[in-house]
């Protein structure tokens, strides 16, 4: 039992009385069960592990052509440029988030809006990421979701009144918040976003209720964490030990590791894992060292913030390989022993299995096609970098361009942020991934902020002309492609899965589409008017299975364009809510026939 | 009178839907050189927090850039208004943000001309990997200064500095993201690394200074001149070494309209120009406690002229 002021309380029933559909408060154990419970969606991830896996089998393989379009909400205004939240759902309304700070509450049912909230964004505010938002999180009577000034905004969830916002860092200093929050064990926890202003990532945990900071963990090694008690903060020992191990000088001062994408939370080891961006400054030749915390997964106690592991894909990244990507928790079993792994895709190409309980490495394997920069994993799951696979120092090459160097996976990464999904009937991993390279030089002439620099250029390219995009099955036990879907554009959506057989995942040509699990093969297409690069979900109500997904193109592909702008320069932007169903009579006739 | 107050209001009414409106195209308005100077002011883009050159001071924005956009609002006979800039990653960001399309949250906030633009022809016609001309949507013009690298040290911590040799052993700040903060952490084979102290901007690494927690700092030369004025009191030098393997040494910097806004440019060229030939530009970085040199472009013509006569 919580205790709540008596003052709240009182608003909180007040407002209960008021809304007419008798909306209740979301629990603890609502979301540490919510991956069982198929009723509603009340984490980001669908289950704090982040599998993104639904065991309702309603809709499946044998009915998914008849899944149909029950209604689609419009966000609004100009503000378009990429929708990449996921919704949540809790008794019949819907909460979502859309590009530039807003959120809002629709009836699930007919898709009438409940209420909208617009951050108010400071003048002059330069988001390091673009203007998207992944989603947000609910907790008792509250939806709470974070801004691109990296605010935290909590709102009352049946009226979208604000009831607290709390600054987590200074947009003026670089930072920015994009990803959703999650809620563990009755914290609200948040990583930054940050660009390349010398910003120091962090990991933190708030009290839900009031916005009062609990915990803060810098993710970079010489930084101290501190827990704070009676809004004192008390020193609670400095990330890595001491500063300096693995990196030169003061570089740990403003070493980057941003906690951009957010992360998810494993009950069974009791662990939070987050991923770090790439270290700072951009040149790895200036930093020579592993540069810890940044482009690694870290296991977070959520208790006080400690870390208890960290794995490191990239060492002293040189190609903007973010460690960012989404670890999830799974399970599997081997010689009648069940490993408690979890898995991630990440940037540079490979993909991960490690013992979730240490972080030690159990194996890794390349899940794109062709990576030039490493010539593989050693037994401990570190790269080993390619001769002449690391960008040249600029240094180096000085009023010249110099020859380029070709990096696969490009930037961009064999996978980007969005998030891939783990099916429990399958054991298979669905990863939604991307092939590209990219040139890299050194720019001969280059200027920033009215004095001479010393940049680097680089471009990005298709590796095949026919695709870019590529849907994988990948099965985590053997490191085998057990089907692929190749898409033109990039795929830039987050996936899902169901114990029906089915996964689903949005393309930038504007299509939700729903594949056979175990075959890949495609068995629905939607088109929903522009770019799908929001993650969907689906959910039960009176009896009818849904699906919903955010559609509106957007996000870092157009921003970046290179050789890739050809293909992807005449889709439109968006920002619509889609909400389909499978009609109970078609889903009745199934059963029937079965 | 009645006639007035109708009028006064139909023009209101007008007005509201002018702006109405540019509201509903959300896109920078088109500022030429005739509306500049119909509407009677003039946006004059100037970086943020960037002593000495345009920044803050009790409220009112001070600098040398500041007093430049001043006279030339001055000299096209208009309002100077302030139009601040945060630096993006990149100058080609500033430019686009700034000058010619303005920035996706407030697209409607555009400079005229933008101040401290470097002038050099081979960045201006820079091409991208498919062949496009990187900047083509601004014209870089009127270069009225040259900027150069500059090292100050405190002569309690080192005797002088001959080479940067000396930073192998003395602790030296630089701003982060800077060809300086590049040089000091990779020249000499990284001997200079781990002297090499981060701070946020050159005002803070000379408070670090002071604090002795750094011998030196290196910077633009208006920057380190101006922190030392501020710091006179500690005789603070500024050194005279040079900076071996440095790629850019000097370079010229000027102005910048959109491509479509030429007339706005010659205009703003003119007064520029002749501020520079007659002394005025010097006396106004004089009057700042800095040191002047004119443009290389300058240095190459008017030497054309000695020669010619």
């Amino acid at each position: 039992m919580r205790l709540k002021p008596i003052g709240r309380q009182f608003a909180v029933s007040a407002i209960a009385l008021a809304v007419s559909f008798g909306a209740h408060a979301v629990t603890d154990e609502d979301i540490m069960n919510d991956h069982n419970t198929v009723a509603d969606v009340v984490s980001h991830g669908m289950g704090l592990q982040g599998q993104r896996y639904s065991s309702l089998d309603i809709l499946n393989t044998d009915n998914v052509e008849s899944l149909q379009p029950v209604w689609a909400f419009s966000f609004g205004s100009e503000k378009m440029r990429g929708q990449e939240s996921q919704p949540l759902i809790k008794d019949g309304v819907m909460y979502i988030t859309a590009s530039y700070s807003r959120a809002y509450a629709i009836d699930a049912r007919t898709g009438e809006e409940i209420w909208q909230y617009e951050a108010r964004l400071p003048d002059g505010i330069m988001p390091c990421c673009d203007v998207i938002n992944r989603g947000g999180a609910l907790y008792d009577d509250l939806f709470i979701f974070a801004t691109l000034d990296a605010k935290l905004v909590a709102l009352n969830k049946d009226t979208g009144k604000v009831v607290w916002i709390k600054q987590v860092a200074d947009y003026r200093e670089g930072y920015s918040i994009t990803a959703a929050p999650i809620i563990v064990k009755g914290k609200l926890i948040t990583g930054v976003s940050g660009g390349e202003f010398g910003i120091v990532g962090k990991v933190e945990a708030y009290d839900p209720n009031t916005g009062d900071k609990l915990w803060t963990r810098p993710t970079v090694e010489g930084h101290m964490g501190y827990v704070y008690q009676d809004g004192e903060a008390i020193e609670y020992g400095i990330s890595g030990g001491e500063a300096g191990k693995t990196w030169p000088g003061d570089m740990w001062k403003t070493g980057g590791a941003a906690t951009w994408l957010g992360g998810t939370y494993d009950p069974e080891t009791d662990s939070l894992f987050f991923g770090t961006g790439n270290p700072a400054p951009w040149n790895s030749h200036l930093r020579p060292g592993d540069n810890l915390f940044s482009s690694s997964r870290l296991a977070i106690d959520p208790d006080d913030g400690s870390i208890k592991w960290h794995f490191q894909t990239t060492p002293n990244d040189g190609w903007d390989y973010d460690g960012v990507n989404e670890l999830i928790s799974f399970e599997y079993e081997e010689n009648g022993e069940v490993i408690k792994a979890a898995a991630t895709a990440d940037r540079n190409g490979f993909f991960y299995v490690l013992d979730r309980t240490d972080g030690s490495f159990i194996r890794g394997f390349p899940f794109v096609d062709e990576i030039t920069w490493a010539e593989g994993l050693d037994d401990n799951g570190r790269p080993i970098f390619s001769d002449g696979g690391r960008p040249g120092n600029p240094v180096d090459a000085q009023g010249e361009k110099g020859e380029p160097v070709l990096a696969q996976p490009a930037f961009l990464g064999g996978k980007n942020w969005m998030p891939m999904a783990y099916n429990q009937e399958t054991g298979l991993f669905y990863v939604p991934s991307n092939e590209w390279a990219m040139d890299i030089w050194n720019e001969p002439v280059s200027y920033k902020k009215g004095a001479a620099y010393l940049g680097a250029g680089f471009t990005i390219k298709p590796a095949n002309e026919e695709y870019i995009g590529v849907l994988r099955a990948i099965d985590p036990k053997t490191g085998e492609e057990v089907w692929r879907h190749e898409n033109r554009a990039p795929l830039w959506g987050g996936v899902m899965t169901t114990a029906g057989n089915l996964v689903f995942t949005g393309t930038p040509e504007g299509y939700l589409k729903a594949f056979d699990a175990r075959t890949g093969e495609e068995l629905y297409r939607f088109n929903t008017g522009s770019g799908v690069v929001g993650t969907p979900i689906t959910w039960t109500m009176d009896g009818e299975q849904y699906v919903s997904v955010a559609s509106g193109w957007g996000g870092a592909v157009p921003l970046w364009g290179g050789e890739v702008a050809r293909v992807v320069k005449d889709f439109n932007q968006g920002g619509m809510l889609w909400t389909f169903k499978l009609p109970r009579d078609v889903a009745d006739r199934d059963v029937a026939s079965r | 009178m009645l006639l007035i107050r109708c009028f006064t209001a139909l023009l209101l009414v007008m007005s509201t839907f002018a702006n109405a409106n540019e509201l509903v195209l959300e896109r920078a308005p088109e500022r030429t050189y005739d509306i500049v100077i119909e509407s009677g002011y003039l946006n004059v883009g100037v970086y943020r927090d960037f002593p000495p050159y345009s920044y803050e001071k009790d409220g009112k924005p001070v600098g040398v850039d500041i007093d430049i956009g001043k006279r030339i609002a001055e000299g096209l006979g208009v309002e100077f208004r302030i139009h601040w800039i945060i630096p993006d990653e990149t100058l080609e960001d500033d430019l686009r943000n700034n000058v010619w399309k303005g920035h996706y949250l407030a697209k409607r906030r555009i400079a005229d001309v933008m101040m401290r633009v470097p002038y050099d022809k081979q960045y201006a016609y820079m091409r991208d990997s498919t062949g496009e001309v990187i900047n083509d949507q601004v014209v870089m013009f009127g270069p009225y200064h040259q900027e150069q690298w500059q090292i100050a040290y405190d002569p309690n911590d080192i005797d002088s500095v001959g080479t940067m040799a000396v930073f192998q052993y003395h602790p030296i700040g630089v701003e982060i993201d800077t060809l300086p903060e590049t040089y000091l952490t990779s020249a000499f084979g990284g001997r200079l690394r781990d002297k090499t102290h981060h701070f946020a901007n050159i005002g803070q690494a000379f408070q670090a200074m002071e604090a002795g927690e750094v011998s030196a700092v290196m910077g633009m030369r208006a920057e380190i001149d101006h922190e030392l004025g501020i710091h006179s009191e500690h005789g603070f030098v500024a050194a005279s070494n040079g900076f071996p393997g440095m790629g850019k040494q000097v370079w010229d910097v000027g102005m910048a309209v959109k491509h479509t806004h030429r007339q706005l440019g010659y205009a703003i060229e003119e007064i520029v120009d002749r501020m520079v030939r007659e002394g005025e530009m010097a006396e106004i970085f004089e009057r700042h406690g800095l040191r002047y040199s004119m443009p290389g472009f300058y240095e190459e013509i008017l030497n054309d002229v000695d020669e010619d006569s």
